[in-house]
């Protein structure tokens, strides 16, 4: 099913794929999304499924849901990442399963939200995670911001947050919704954006660096 | 090797060739399930105990007064232990009195060097079946705990899976309902407030204190979440002593109390959960009406804060600080910081 060849899609449609093992949930989005103008290029229930179907579509974003038969929603994650060009992959997740959440969005994922968002909250997120946006919910706020809290008793040459990142992260998990931060912070909503962005950018870059480090001592032993 | 002085060698020679055989013979039987049982153990005592008196006919009587080593020597240990083995404390002990009975009928007399054989013989039988039953009662207990282990995994992994599923249905209907509109939009929001509950009783880890009495804040804030009530933790836990955590606990209760009381209509509120190193911060924020500042010390200066007192009365009783942030339409926050101490 791909109605990228359909005529009455408009030019430049975000091309969307969706993952989950759910039929009628990933049916539901799917007609939701094609209702709203975006193209839904693909939809797969399994990981290793999801992956070969992105490689053939090339979406620009891929809604994933945590939660595979085959794959940890961690690995698929992984997969997209390394995809040539990578799509940009917006979680979706039911239990919102803390840890799950975490090792996905520093395996690459831009955006998180839990199913129970409404659809405008959905395709408000994947335009803004397709544009290249941080999506955070509150509850990502936190995990991340308690990701730095443990990375920073450890020895090794660790990301840390700046006082301002911290201080926008904080108010993101309190829940303000960025215009609110930049309204209280006197800032740009652009820079409030870009702050959120790069808290998650140097989780991702620390992970991959330790992938690297980890695959280059397996390989050398 | 003592051979040359036997009154008998031909006859200590071929007795050695029994003991070889039957060694060899044990060996194989022992290494089967059905050979240890108790006809083999008790002819394996039987061979030791005959082999003890047949230094009687082998030896000469003048070096058996003189304290010679029987002939199987510390052979004779072999059985008891294996009585050990297959019996615990009870059959090593039975089989070293066997073989030290028949060591003192040699002997003769109780010397101080037999004296000493039958208690080693008694320690070998005794300890060694203690030790053997310490172990295989040890192995089987970790085994248990082994499968019970993998048992609760298993569960835990079914019911993530379970509760996924249901979480989506939940999701799905309520999202689907409040579309629909009418009747199906109290459904939704029915199916809405129970997704909320659910997810948060998944995602709490149990409450229980750890080994120096801590207790995870986070077990205790999560069943605060609702539809209107957003909780954010950390990953890892958050550990408060016991009291503690329960008195955090319900100072954000009361805060939560105090939102749905006095923020309005439709109001939400956060909960924030951070851990700092020696300090735990818990914020609750509403998006409710507020209040102005100067109302608020005004009414802290009257004593008729109510709820926001006791939230104040709490944390100070624990050694932290509590404040209060409010001004008009745009909500009220409370920040509560406690020492781990």
């Amino acid at each position: 099913m791909c109605p990228a060849a359909d005529a009455t899609v408009a030019e430049g449609a975000l091309r969307v794929l969706v993952v989950d093992d759910h039929p009628i949930w990933r049916d539901g989005v799917a007609r939701d999304l094609e209702a709203a103008g975006y193209v839904v290029c693909g939809t797969a229930g399994e990981g290793a499924q999801a992956l070969r179907v992105a490689a053939a579509t090339r979406p620009d974003v891929v809604l994933l849901d945590l939660n595979l038969p085959d794959m940890s929603g961690v690995e698929v994650a992984r997969g997209l990442a390394a995809l040539e060009p990578a799509p940009r992959v917006l979680v979706l997740s039911a239990s919102g399963e803390r840890q799950d959440v975490l090792d996905a969005m520093t395996a690459g994922a831009t955006g998180y939200l839990l199913k129970s968002a409404s659809m405008s909250e959905l395709l408000e997120a994947v335009q803004r995670v397709a544009g290249g946006d941080a999506v955070f919910t509150p509850g990502l706020a936190g995990l991340v911001l308690g990701e730095y809290r443990r990375l920073a008793g450890g020895v090794e040459d660790v990301p840390r947050l700046t006082e301002r990142e911290t201080e926008i992260l904080r108010l993101v998990a309190k829940g303000l919704t960025y215009p609110q931060i930049a309204e209280r912070l006197v800032l740009s909503v652009r820079t409030v954006q870009n702050h959120v962005q790069s808290t998650l950018t140097k989780l991702q870059l620390h992970n991959k660096a330790q992938l690297v480090r980890y695959a280059l001592e397996q390989g050398l032993d | 090797m003592n051979h040359s002085h036997y009154e008998r060698p031909a006859l200590g020679w071929a007795l050695l060739g029994v003991m070889t055989v039957w060694t060899a013979l044990t060996a194989v039987a022992y290494a089967q399930p059905v050979g240890r049982r108790w006809p083999l153990l008790v002819a394996d005592v039987a061979v030791a105990v005959g082999m003890v008196l047949a230094t009687l006919a082998v030896e000469t009587a003048h070096r058996i007064d003189a304290g010679s080593p029987t002939l199987p020597a510390a052979w004779a240990a072999a059985p008891i232990l294996a009585c050990a083995v297959a019996d615990g404390p009870r059959g090593g002990t039975l089989a070293a009195l066997a073989v030290a009975a028949a060591d003192v009928g040699e002997r003769g007399s109780l010397t101080e060097h037999t004296f000493n054989g039958v208690v080693l013989l008694l320690f070998a039988g005794a300890v060694g079946g203690y030790v053997v039953r310490l172990g295989v009662r040890a192995e089987r207990a970790i085994g248990t705990a082994a499968r019970r282990e993998a048992a609760v995994a298993e569960r835990e992994r079914l019911a993530r899976d379970i509760h996924d599923s249901v979480l989506q249905v939940l999701a799905l209907v309520s999202r689907r309902g409040a579309a629909l509109g009418g009747e199906a939009s109290e459904l939704a929001r029915l199916a809405g407030e129970q997704e909320v509950r659910l997810r948060s009783l998944v995602s709490t880890p149990a409450p229980v204190r750890d080994d120096k009495g801590s207790v995870d804040v986070r077990a205790l804030l999560e069943p605060l979440a609702s539809a209107a009530v957003t909780v954010s933790c950390p990953a890892d836990s958050v550990p408060l002593p016991e009291h503690a955590a329960h008195e955090v606990a319900a100072a954000v209760a009361a805060a939560l109390d105090n939102v749905r009381r006095h923020a309005g209509d439709g109001a939400r509120a956060w909960v924030f959960l951070e851990d700092a190193e020696d300090t735990v911060v818990v914020s609750i924020r509403d998006d409710g009406l507020g209040m102005p500042t100067d109302r608020l010390d005004e009414a802290r200066e009257a004593g008729r804060l109510g709820v926001i007192q006791s939230i104040l009365g709490r944390v100070r009783d624990l050694g932290g600080q509590a404040t209060v942030t409010s001004a008009p339409g745009e909500g009220t926050e409370v920040e509560l910081r406690v020492p781990r101490c």
